[in-house]
């Protein structure tokens, strides 16, 4: 069995490599920024480094492995046809393809049709980018380390409000699609306008209430900081943990053990957010090709980024709210331990590290979604919002707030969120009885045709 | 069967529960996602044109086509070529069977003969050569009638290659220097193996004329009214340029 050895020892090493580059540099030049500068300077840092460098640079890989991924799971190549001046032999896995499409994406003429309105039209595009782009300001990328004498926060900002700034700053990249599809003049762009902003009125309140348990469970709606949520699920149950020699184990308190149910709501929520398949209805590219269809340019590239910073910043949102944040399941005690006094950024840049890995991995989950399921007819994606996610959200919020009240150190709750886990993963891995209701119809009804028996099959699940 | 009776109880089965959970169903096709995904980014991709004997971890069944080809099969239709002697000379006589048959008229031929002078030559035994053998590929539908109807094994379509692209319409105009290529072909029927001592050539005959351009046969055209080609002026065979 031949393998790609190159492939497997590059990712392996490349990736967490770059990766702990990056982190290390912002704790390091936090350090000094905040010894030379003033206290609290390593924010302007993280602003710079963490927006910038590390959302900007993943979002924009991720335009190539949109495109190379999504070959490789439909059993193609990909681009591999650009090419470096001096490396004619090798296709670099498609990398030069980055550099194609922004020479492209530049280079043409930003055309606006007649009779737009010209300041709203080139207003929609930066609507559109900046809130996306604003999210991740509160996203805290690593734990609080001392660097410098100084406790430097992996975080571009940390209020106190934070999940509220989130949800408000999420419902306001929707005034640029909707501006977009409006100020082009053109009656599909409009369409998917609309269906821009009608989407994400149904999905808004799903999205709230899949963080309301979270929000309950640890009594605060910071995300960093040591009272943040991302810190908090770095703890264990009380009770719950123990040692296996220097090594701290133990059940951790993450989002997605407390709140699987508030987690598929949350993402699903989210996800439509992104509008991307399989709820890309406002591009809709069977039907109305969207509201960016009067967009060229590097305005149409604004709105295409701003697509892949929102899964970037989707990703980070769900890691530090159900994923621990930049924290192991276990053994962060003992790695902290590890590193004395002066060399804690290590341990932050270690951490920093499995934080970004955890975005990358949750980026290819968006983007295998987006590549597997069939996209959701427009009355179903309302239906599914309205009449599935919303009761679930309110079913969810009670029963996690009735846990909690019975048990405040969240136990309980840990308990139920297991059982729904294993509940689900014994759905999945027990096989679909497609045959037996196949051999039961024979029974009563006699040879059946295969054409009659796959149009059931193939009915969405919405109408089940 | 009555097939709206059947959908109807079809539908008003319950559904099982994995299906209108929907997540299960979900995951489980993350998971053919991400196991071909592994597959084709890990696994080695065999080069080998022919896909159905690749072997190997990855899935791909692209075949990169500049780089890679694909080997045709047997008995595949590709390019003309026009079959060289031993000497290098074509074999062919000029005897405008392909192009009498072609049913793209896309063969044009005009006969030399070859003259007393060359009596030394083994081609003292063949009357008649090609002066020029053009064909336009374009035109050509390549339905292999040429090959069929050439009685000496002059023009083949054995190169299993199909015409290359081109810049021009022109450069899809092969002549005799483009076309004659391949390996020579022998056969012991050939005349110059059976008669090699003869002084005279076998066949003295007339030239053949294709019928193209002749107008002994009156056209039909839409409209009713027949159009009478006038025959007392040599109608002039379409030239390809060159």
């Amino acid at each position: 069995m031949r393998l790609r050895w190159n492939v497997i020892i590059g990712s392996l090493t490349i990736i967490p490599g770059l990766l702990f580059g990056g982190v290390a540099t912002g704790y390091l030049l936090g350090g000094l920024a905040d010894k030379h500068l003033f206290v609290g300077a390593h924010h302007l840092v993280n602003v710079v480094l963490l927006l910038l460098v590390f959302v900007m640079v993943i979002a924009t890989a991720l335009t190539l492995a949109e495109r190379k991924w999504s070959a490789m799971m439909q059993n193609r190549i990909g681009p591999n046809r650009a090419r470096l001046p001096f490396l004619e032999n090798s296709a670099l896995s498609g990398v030069p393809h980055v550099i194609t499409d922004v020479l492209k994406l530049l280079t043409k003429e930003a055309f606006i049709p007649k009779d737009a309105s010209k300041l709203l039209f080139n207003l929609a595009p930066m609507l559109a980018f900046a809130p996306v782009f604003a999210l991740f300001a509160i996203v805290p990328a690593g734990p609080t380390v001392n660097v410098f004498g100084f406790d430097i926060e992996m975080v571009a900002a940390n209020p106190d409000f934070g999940l509220l700034y989130l949800f408000g700053i999420a419902s306001l990249a929707v005034y640029g699609t909707s501006l977009a599809g409006w100020s082009s003049n053109n009656k599909f762009a409009l369409l998917g306008g609309v269906r821009a902003s009608s989407q994400m009125i149904s999905y808004e309140v799903a999205l709230g209430l899949g963080l309301v348990g979270m929000m309950i469970a640890f009594s605060t709606v910071q995300l960093g900081g040591p009272a943040g949520m991302s810190d908090l699920q770095s703890h264990y149950l009380p009770g719950w943990s123990t040692y296996l020699g220097p090594i701290d184990v133990g059940v951790p308190q993450w989002g997605f053990l407390l709140q699987p149910a508030g987690f598929i709501l949350f993402f699903a929520a989210a996800f439509a957010e992104t509008k991307r398949a399989p709820f890309d209805v406002p591009e809709g590219e069977s039907e109305i090709i969207g509201y960016f269809v009067e967009y060229s340019g590097m305005q149409f590239g604004l709105f295409m980024i701003a697509e892949f910073v929102e899964v970037v910043v989707l990703s980070g949102v769900l890691i530090a709210i159900f994923f621990g944040g930049p924290y192991l399941p276990f053994g962060n005690l003992w790695l902290k331990s590890l590193f004395g006094p002066d060399w804690q950024w290590l341990y932050g840049s270690i951490l920093g590290t499995v934080f970004w890995l955890k975005v990358v991995l949750l980026c290819y989950l968006q983007l295998a979604i987006r590549w597997t399921f069939p996209r959701f007819r427009y009355d179903q994606i309302q239906t599914l919002g309205w009449k599935i996610l919303l009761p679930i959200g309110l079913a969810n919020v009670f029963i996690s707030g009735a846990l909690i009240l019975w048990d405040p150190s969240l136990k309980a709750l840990a308990i139920a969120g297991g059982i729904e886990i294993l509940v689900l993963v014994a759905l999945t891995l027990t096989p679909t009885p497609a045959k037996s209701r196949a051999d039961a119809h024979i029974g009563h009804h006699g040879p059946v045709d295969e054409h009659g028996h796959g149009a059931d099959h193939a009915l969405p699940a919405g109408h089940h | 069967m009555d097939h709206a009776h059947d959908h109807h109880d079809e539908a008003s089965k319950p559904t099982d529960v994995r299906e209108r959970l929907f997540l299960p169903e979900l995951l489980h096709g993350l998971a053919i996602s991400t196991r071909k995904f592994l597959r084709n980014l890990f696994g080695e991709r065999d080069p080998n044109p022919q896909v159905v004997d690749r072997t190997g971890l990855s899935l791909v069944t692209t075949v990169q086509y500049p780089d890679e080809k694909p080997i045709y099969p047997p008995g595949y239709r590709g390019l003309h070529r026009l079959v060289p002697r031993e000497d290098g000379k074509p074999r062919c006589v000029a005897c405008y069977m392909c192009a009498t048959i072609c049913p793209a008229q896309c063969i044009y031929i005009e006969a030399g003969e070859y003259s007393d002078d060359d009596h030394a030559t083994e081609s003292r035994v063949i009357e008649k050569y090609p002066t020029q053998f053009v064909i336009d590929e374009l035109r050509c539908v390549v339905c292999g009638l040429c090959v069929d109807a050439c009685p000496k094994d002059a023009i083949r379509m054995d190169t299993y290659k199909h015409t290359p692209a081109e810049y021009t319409r022109q450069g899809f105009v092969y002549d005799i220097p483009r076309l004659l290529r391949g390996p020579p072909v022998t056969h012991p029927s050939d005349p110059w193996y059976k008669r090699g001592s003869s002084e005279e050539p076998d066949h003295v005959h007339k030239e053949a004329h294709t019928r193209i351009g002749e107008g002994l046969v009156p056209l039909k055209l839409p409209g009713g009214h027949r159009v009478e080609v006038d025959t007392s002026n040599p109608v002039a065979v379409t030239k390809f340029i060159k």
